[in-house]
Order: C-alpha cells, then sequence, then structure tokens
C-alpha cells in the first residue's frame, strides 16, 4: 500500500537518466573501471543502489516516475532514499535562492534560466567548485568588497541565460582561477579515500573539446575529493574533505582517466 | 558536561567505547566511520524503545556537525540507506517481532520530526512514514495494544506535519481508523479510547480541546 491514486504512469526516464545520478550511481555507470578497463555493459538505468553495498534489488512493478500532490511534476523515481533527499535539498536549495532578492546580479526576469532540471545541474557545479579547500581560503582572504572583476574567480551566475558549452567553460575557467588559493604544495600529502567526481557528468568532456583554455595552466591538478559513502575497512574510517594532488601534466582537456590511473598507482584506494 | 551529553541523547545504554564512538561522532564526525554510527544507532534503535523515541535527535547532531565541518552528507545518507533497508524488510520484522516493528516506526517517525531538509521534512519519508501508519491501521495490528499505542504515539508527534505534506493520505488513514474504531470486533477497550482520542485530536487541529484534555487525561496527570 505505497503510492496512491495520484500517482500517473509517466515515460520521462530518459529525459531525467542525467539527472538521477547520484555519487554513488557513478560507478555503475562509467564506461571503464579506475584502471581504465572497459566495463562489462550491465548498465540497468533504473539501478540507483550504491555499487558497494549489494541490496537485492525490490522486485516491483511501480511505475518509474510518479506525481505527488505535493510535487508539481513528474518526479522520475529514486530507489534510493539517500540519492532523493540529496536531490530534494538541492531543489529547495535552488528554489531558495530564486526568491531570493540578491540583485547585485540578477538578470533581467524575462531573461532568466528558470529551468529547474538546469539550475539543478548548474548549483551541483558550483557545489562543487565551493567545496573545495582552495574556496574556503579564498573567501577568507578576500572578502567580497574588496574583489576585482578580472582579478578575483566570481561564481557563475547560474540564473543568467546560457548556453551549455558556455556555462560548462565558465565554469571551469572559475575553478581554474580557484586554484590560485591552493594551500601550499606538499607532495605525498594525505592521500586519502576517494570518491569519482565525475567530471564527465559534469562538463561536457567531449574529447579534446572546449578546452583550449586549459592548455598552459598549472602542471598540477588539484581535485577535492568529496567523502564516500561506504568506506572499507582498510582504508581511512574518515570523511574528510581532502585536496589531492595529482601529478600529471595536463594539457588540453582533462584526462580524468589518466589522473585516477595516477592515483591507483601512488597505492589509493578507490571506488570501484 | 559529560552526564548532560548521555542524557540529552540516551546514550547511557550503550557499551562505554560505542558511547565515545558516539560522542566523537558528535563533534567531529569526519573522524569516524559514519556508516558505522549509523548502523549502531539504528541497531540500537530497533532494540531500545527509549532510544528510539529520541534518536532522531542524535542523528541531527550528527549531520548538522558534518555538514558544518566539511559541508558532507555521509552520515545522513547512511542512515537514510538504511532506514530504507529495514522499512524493505518491515513485514517480515513485525512477523518476528513486534517490540522491534514498533521500535522502527517509533524511530523513522523520530528521524522524520528532527531531520529537516531546508527546514522542510524530508519527502522521501512521507510515503513510506504514511505506510507504516497504515500498516498500523490494520485489523490485526489494532488488534495489539503496543501497536495501537505507537500509532496514535506518532500521529501525535509527527501527525501535522504529515497532513502538510500529503492531505490525502490523512484523510484516508483516518478512514480506516474510523472504520477501525466503530467496525472492529473484539478491539480492547484501551484501544478503543485511544482511538478516539486521537479522532478527537485531530479534528481539533492536532490539538485537544480542554474539555476532551480533562476526560482523556484528567487521572493520569497531577
Amino acid at each position: 500500500m505505497s503510492f496512491r491514486n495520484s500517482l500517473r504512469h509517466q515515460e520521462q526516464r530518459t529525459s531525467d537518466d542525467s539527472r538521477r545520478k547520484g555519487p554513488s550511481r557513478w560507478s555503475h555507470c562509467r564506461k571503464r573501471g579506475a584502471d581504465g578497463s572497459l566495463r562489462p555493459h550491465d548498465a540497468d538505468p533504473s539501478v540507483l543502489d550504491d555499487g558497494d553495498r549489494d541490496q537485492p534489488r525490490h522486485a516491483d512493478s511501480r511505475p518509474a516516475s510518479f506525481t505527488t500532490p505535493e510535487s508539481d511534476g513528474p518526479l522520475p523515481r529514486c530507489a534510493d532514499w539517500g540519492s532523493e533527499v540529496e536531490k530534494d535539498e538541492l531543489r529547495t536549495d535552488v528554489r531558495r535562492d530564486m526568491q531570493s532578492s540578491d540583485s547585485r546580479d540578477s538578470p533581467i526576469p524575462t531573461e532568466m534560466e528558470t529551468d529547474e532540471a538546469v539550475l539543478m545541474r548548474r548549483q551541483k557545479q558550483i557545489n562543487y567548485g565551493k567545496n573545495t579547500i582552495a574556496y574556503d581560503r579564498y573567501i577568507r582572504e578576500v572578502p567580497k568588497h574588496l574583489r576585482q572583476p578580472g582579478v578575483h574567480p566570481r561564481t557563475p551566475n547560474k540564473f543568467k541565460k546560457y548556453s551549455r558549452r558556455s556555462w560548462d567553460q565558465q565554469i571551469k575557467l572559475w575553478r581554474v582561477k580557484l586554484h590560485a588559493w591552493d594551500p601550499p604544495a606538499q607532495e605525498g600529502s594525505d592521500l586519502q579515500a576517494i570518491e569519482e567526481i565525475d567530471l564527465d557528468d559534469i562538463m561536457e568532456t567531449e574529447s579534446g573539446a572546449s578546452s583550449s583554455t586549459e592548455s598552459g595552466t598549472s602542471s598540477h591538478y588539484l581535485k577535492v575529493v568529496k567523502a564516500p559513502s561506504s568506506t572499507p575497512e582498510d582504508s581511512c574510517s574518515g570523511t574528510p574533505n581532502k585536496v589531492m594532488r595529482i601529478g600529471s601534466e595536463i594539457e588540453g582537456s582533462f584526462d580524468l582517466e589518466a589522473c585516477l590511473n595516477e592515483v591507483k598507482e601512488n597505492g589509493n584506494w578507490l571506488t570501484s | 558536561m559529560e552526564n548532560s551529553g548521555k542524557e540529552e541523547y540516551k546514550i547511557q545504554s550503550f557499551d562505554i567505547e560505542t558511547q565515545q564512538l558516539l560522542k566523537t561522532a558528535l563533534k567531529e564526525p569526519s573522524t569516524v566511520d559514519l556508516e558505522k554510527v549509523a548502523n549502531v544507532i539504528v541497531d540500537q534503535s530497533l532494540k531500545d524503545q527509549v532510544f528510539s523515541k529520541e534518536a532522531g535527535r542524535i542523528c541531527y547532531t550528527i549531520v548538522q556537525a558534518e555538514a558544518k565541518q566539511n559541508n558532507a552528507n555521509v552520515f545522513r545518507r547512511n542512515l537514510l540507506n538504511r532506514l530504507q533497508q529495514e522499512f524493505k524488510n518491515r513485514e517480515e520484522t513485525r512477523g518476528r517481532s513486534l517490540q522491534e516493528w514498533v521500535c522502527y516506526v517509533t524511530f523513522i517517525c523520530n528521524v522524520f520530526d528532527y531531520l529537516k531538509v531546508n527546514n522542510m521534512p524530508m519527502m522521501a519519508l512521507v510515503h513510506p512514514v504514511y505506510d507504516c501508519l497504515f500498516r498500523l491501521g490494520q485489523p490485526d495490528s489494532l488488534q495489539n495494544e503496543e501497536e495501537v499505542d505507537c500509532l496514535v504515539l506518532q500521529l501525535h508527534r509527527i501527525g501535522d506535519q504529515l497532513e502538510k505534506m500529503n492531505v490525502q493520505r490523512m484523510d484516508e488513514l483516518f478512514f480506516l481508523l474510523r472504520d477501525g474504531f466503530l467496525l472492529q470486533e473484539g478491539l480492547g477497550s484501551l484501544a478503543r479510547l485511544l482511538l478516539l482520542e486521537v479522532l478527537e485530536f485531530r479534528a481539533g487541529g492536532w490539538r485537544l480541546s480542554d474539555t476532551a484534555q480533562k476526560y482523556y487525561y484528567s487521572e493520569v496527570s497531577d
């Protein structure tokens, strides 16, 4: 006796696939494993479980998406409460931002981005950038009123209309600029368990595309890692935000695989 | 300070090592295994009725601490997914132990009460909580005082919030409760009293009128 008469069977899964992914989903959907080898393709798009846990799938015939009285549109069905709540949080964050009257940089109302899916995706990208030690140091060092355009990185405004490529470009540039506030270099610093940040998801990394701006930038690409949802016993038990230094030359497009290979060579544990 | 911590979160029932783990989780969540912490809390909630009524609070504190310390949600995610697992197995749990089932419902409602997302209850829990309450309102459950007691307790604690999230299901739940009250054979008098009280409680906008309060509780209060 779960979902009620208000359920309507909707065929919205294709457009929602990209949205439904949470951190624990990435390992399932990646074409390659951490060692670079191709995964066998057994992707079940409706599987949203954490790959590390073998949860028995609950076989039921519930619709793939549904509309509930309190939502104002079809919702894809998240099988995983953890991810669902995270998404809920993202959505309410975005909605709250929309209502916030921070008019310093408000776009003209008629030209505002209002598509919730787009806003959520953009917010997620922004969150990745803000969730870094570099960003922390930056905002502490340079208060808002002292920021100079051009000199100091500025968070892209998710409410402005931009094409996908343009937006992804802005995010990349912003994140690159933030590296100037990375903590002082420490080779071999604490490398703790990382969770793959699926940059393919965040940015359109068509091979070789839209990344001419990266050339010539720092040879060390710093990646901030968020805590994994479950840690194996032999790795760290903590879940800190860590900045990890990957010592690979980055030229042109960002090669996630190379970074991960590099990490693996350093004897790190990776989610698989 | 130590004791008030124990008192507030009711962690006296844990062994010393676990108490230490929880205390650390409350202050520095990133330094402990949060999956383990989540499991410890859920396991205890299923066994200990007193704990299950208040465990939401300790969960809330850990979630806040983790968000503040490093902007992460590991504990919350683990907690919710474990709750989900138990939810899927609830019928089996109920068959095995009424006490455990009742503890589970108490706990998930407590989590619903405490763990908010941007000051709103977690939408993901709305239907599962309703599902649990509907189960408690079934004829076989109404025969058991502890299940009826659990049902009315939860409605007192979170009924109004739950109703705001989904009025329709609350209406339907109360159809069920009225039916149970009126038609159920073999319903104990205590069960009938509890049901009547909760019917009046909701009818009064989730509060009991003074006269009703007097009727139901005058012999209980000092």
